[in-house]
């Protein structure tokens, strides 16, 4: 808590956090954490994964009760009497998962549970879809949603109408202050900079904005303040106008920065060309109706070859027929020269494939089951005595052993994989993958939703993998993270290959960065099958 | 991290704390309470062989409710199992009639029942129906078929004197019956194979996360399969027993069954969201169900208000899962917190 910029008087807050604690079984999600938030101030909220940010404001929207400590509105005690009562007083919240009814029509959604009601018989039981139209549309103009898509349903949206329905959900109700979870995630880089604009245009409405953002640089020139968060402290509260993302990375993990974001000090583990190298992986003409078209791809050993496009270029659909998810329509692949039968996803991990899906949550974890299950389930064979019946002290063994190898932080193998935090449930998954021995590991989009530093470690992971020979695939939206780890980038686009792009390693070593980006970002966009 | 227990109170604790983070101990704590009410407020409870026949009228309910357990966790349900259990009571009683041997009336309906069972996973995992049609649709076949089968008149005259062992109504060795044997086999075989077989782990593994599951090389569709095989074999052990201890097999004979089963194996800890669940849970749930239903005929309670009992009892039991759930997140965070005070 040292290190403070200049602190408002506490008559001139609007939310004020103090000293607010909290237990979870058995960890310290908030210690004593702090937070002040100025009338109409975008302040944002940084820390790794597993920082308390996400406690802190669940707290502060009323869904979680601290364990000690309050949250001032105003000035004045709020009662942690839930989220219904946070609303009310004026918190809104934005959730990471879009929290809107996908079958009710957009005005449905703003209103639910508030709606306008007119009386029927005296008793007011109709919804007055009118006088709800009427209140709003005019704020829903503001942020782009017509009156005409008032009345449709929310399914038919993308993502940045999606999150512009939220915030004109939060903003009829006069919010004092609104708190963003992430909001940029799911969004292409042009929609991120239309939120930004809706942003500064709820900043001039007198809207104080609680931000929370892993993504460093889409501070600057819009938050007005950051506070940072660790290990469930307050780090510090900085003016975003007297820091630089090299500071705040020292403030977020102690350390300074290494191998974020295409900074000069990345390294390059493994440059020897490996198209020399014995192939692993021979894939020809797969195809899967319209959505993947005659793909080829070979993929040596030790070679890390990434996949690039856009969203729908079918990345994520090609390695799905690699791993027997989909079935192809035609198509054939080889691994070390023998033909595989692609009938379900337990063939593929049987024959040498192993994935680390995308969408952790979704696709990846177990809940339920303990991390050392979730590390063990791809080949429980090896955790078996005899073959057979399972064995809970290899199972252990084995959890341990990737838990020293991997630094997945947790006090307790044996405890549900739901209660780690982001990263390290990713950790524990590549270390499923890994106890698979693949000979070919598919990495679709790993380091999605995990912090900074934690990435890190994945990227190392990555690499580490590819140097001691094995072959991978990779998957990755941030088309930084795809150069510094590929040696080779495929470009897709509607689900064909329109474009390569080799001995990335070497370009990067001789400067020219910028130069294959831009290539791998014209041929994503442009490109052009032969 | 795992200090030795230093002096008699920390024994104590740490039993304490083992008691506390144990998921049957709702379970256990409500069989506690109605046998105390038992114990207290009826001493005919004690009287004559109520107690005995009190385990014996479980043990059918107890030996489907295993099997739900099992579906439940890799995240189904079975409505088919009461169904499944009459038919193949009468197919074992219609084989014994036409002078077979007791061991291929037996086979008989167990490989009814496993077919039954088999065509339940097919209908889930091959045509996609939701787990609660498909099972529905095999309960309204199953029960169709006994009708037609025996046109509404109870299958009779097929008991032998083995068969009066097998049914429990004349005891095996000392006061053990056989379906008392049979119950605790398949409960121990069936709690070895959730937490020491591979297969087990996947049970909890698809019912934790279908998707995901599939995703790490799980055959999802063949592990929910066996799941409805393993039900559909205790329908059909419990049917073979109930058809020995009933003397005779009525085309209704497995009306309200599946309730009962899957009262139980909630009761006993079982999640319907699957992913949770425990042999020994259903195995108490089973007992619960038929200590409250005791408790209320000997205190001549009408036995039509058994059904509002069960009805209330689930209530409870959830309630009571739930509360030692809190009691389990509570002890794990002051272990949790003691352990880090140790290390600091």
């Amino acid at each position: 808590m040292t290190d403070r910029a200049e602190t408002p008087s506490a008559q001139s807050l609007v939310l004020e956090a103090r000293g607010v604690t909290k237990h979870y079984e058995g960890v310290t999600a908030l210690d004593h954490a702090t937070l002040a938030v100025g009338p109409g101030e975008v302040h944002a909220l940084l820390g790794g994964n597993g920082a308390g940010k996400s406690t802190l404001i669940s707290i502060i929207s009323g869904v979680t009760k601290p364990d000690s400590g309050k949250i001032l509105l105003g000035g004045e005690v709020m009662p942690a009497s839930g989220p219904l009562a946070a609303i009310s007083a004026g918190i809104s919240t934005i959730y990471q998962e879009l929290s809107l009814v996908p079958a009710l029509s957009v005005l449905d959604n703003i209103f639910l549970g508030r709606e306008i009601k007119r009386k029927t018989l005296g008793l007011p039981l109709t919804s007055d879809r009118r006088s709800m139209e009427l209140a709003v549309r005019d704020l829903a103009a503001d942020f782009g949603v017509t009156a005409n898509e008032l009345h449709t349903p929310v399914s038919e949206f993308g993502a940045l109408k999606k999150r512009s329905i939220e915030i004109v959900k939060a903003l009829a109700f006069d919010p004092k202050v609104l708190i963003l979870d992430e909001p940029t995630s799911g969004l292409e880089d042009a929609e991120r900079q239309v939120l930004f604009g809706y942003m500064r245009s709820m900043r001039e409405r007198g809207v104080s904005l609680v931000w929370v953002t892993h993504h460093l640089e889409e501070l600057f020139g819009l938050a007005d303040k950051a506070t940072v968060f660790k290990d469930g402290r307050t780090v510090a509260t900085v003016a975003t106008e007297s820091t630089s993302i090299d500071k705040l990375i020292t403030l977020m993990f102690g350390a300074d920065r290494e191998e974020f974001g295409g900074g000069d000090t990345r390294k390059i583990a493994h440059l020897q060309p490996s198209s020399e190298r014995p192939v692993i992986l021979r894939a020809r003409n797969l195809t899967r109706g319209s959505v993947v078209r005659d793909i080829s791809l070979d993929v040596h050993e030790g070679e890390i070859v990434g996949l690039a496009g856009l969203a729908g270029a079918g990345r994520t659909e090609v390695v799905r027929t690699l791993m027997g998810l989909d079935a192809l329509t035609s198509g054939s692949v080889e691994l070390n020269g023998r033909r595989l039968s692609l009938r379900n996803s337990t063939a593929a991990y049987r024959a040498g494939l192993a994935m680390l899906p995308e969408d952790r949550k979704q696709l990846g974890i177990l809940a339920d089951l303990s991390t050392a299950q979730n590390i063990s389930i791809s080949r429980l064979s090896t955790v078996t005595a005899a073959g057979f019946w399972m064995s809970r002290r290899k199972e252990l063994a084995l959890a341990e052993s990737y838990r020293g190898q991997l630094g997945i932080k947790t006090p307790d193998v044996n405890a549900r994989i739901g209660n780690l935090s982001g990263g390290n449930q990713q950790k524990a998954i590549v270390a499923r993958c890994l106890n698979t021995s693949p000979k070919l590991l598919i990495f679709d989009e790993p380091t999605q939703g995990i912090d900074v530093s934690a990435k890190v470690e994945v990227h190392a992971l990555v690499r580490d993998y590819a140097a001691n020979g094995g072959a991978a695939i990779l998957i990755a939206s941030e088309i930084e993270e795809l150069l510094e780890l590929s040696h080779r980038v495929l470009v897709l686009k509607k689900g064909q290959i329109v474009g390569e792009v080799r001995n990335i390693p070497a370009a990067i070593e001789a400067g020219e960065f910028a130069r294959i980006k831009s290539e791998v970002l014209t041929l994503s966009a442009a490109g052009q099958a032969s | 991290m795992t200090s030795k227990p230093r002096s008699a109170t920390e024994t104590i604790r740490n039993l304490w704390e083992r008691l506390l983070v144990d998921p049957t101990l709702g379970v256990i704590s409500l069989l506690l309470i109605f046998a105390l009410i038992a114990a207290f407020a009826l001493p005919v409870f004690y009287a004559g062989n109520n107690i005995y026949n009190l385990v014996g009228s479980s043990i059918t309910v107890m030996i489907l409710s295993i099997g739900m357990t099992v579906v439940l966790i890799s995240g189904g349900i079975d409505l088919s199992v009461g169904a499944v259990m009459a038919l193949c009571a009468g197919v074992a009683a219609t084989v014994l009639k036409m002078g077979a041997p007791l061991f291929v009336a037996f086979v008989c309906a167990i490989l009814v029942g496993i077919a039954a069972g088999l065509l339940n996973g097919l209908l889930v995992t091959r045509v996609g129906l939701p787990d609660f049609i498909a099972t529905l649709a095999m309960l309204g076949f199953a029960s169709g078929v006994l009708y037609i089968a025996t046109q509404g008149v109870p299958i009779i005259g097929y008991m032998t004197s083995e068969y009066y062992i097998v049914g429990g109504l004349d005891p095996l060795v000392g006061p053990v019956t056989f379906p008392i044997l049979v119950a605790v086999v398949l409960a121990l075989i069936v709690g070895w194979v959730l937490s020491r077989t591979k297969l087990g782990t996947h049970f909890f593994a698809v019912g934790s996360n279908a998707v995901a599951s599939r995703q790490s090389g799980i055959p999802v569709r063949w592990v929910k399969t066996q799941a409805y095989m393993l039900s559909g074999t205790c329908a059909a052990v419990a049917g073979i027993i109930l058809a020995g201890r009933n003397n005779n097999v009525p085309a209704d004979l497995g009306t309200g069954y599946e309730i009962q089963a899957i009262s139980a194996a909630i009761i006993g800890g079982a999640s319907l969201m699957g992913g949770r669940g425990r042999v020994l849970g259903a195995v108490l749930g089973a007992l619960t169900l038929a200590l409250a239903i005791n408790i209320i005929n000997l205190a001549g309670v009408p036995s039509s208000f058994q059904k509002i009992v069960i009805g209330v009892i689930l209530i409870l039991a959830v309630i009571a899962n739930y509360l030692s759930e809190l009691a389990r997140g509570a002890t794990q965070r002051r272990r949790a917190k003691r352990l880090s005070s140790i290390d600091a």
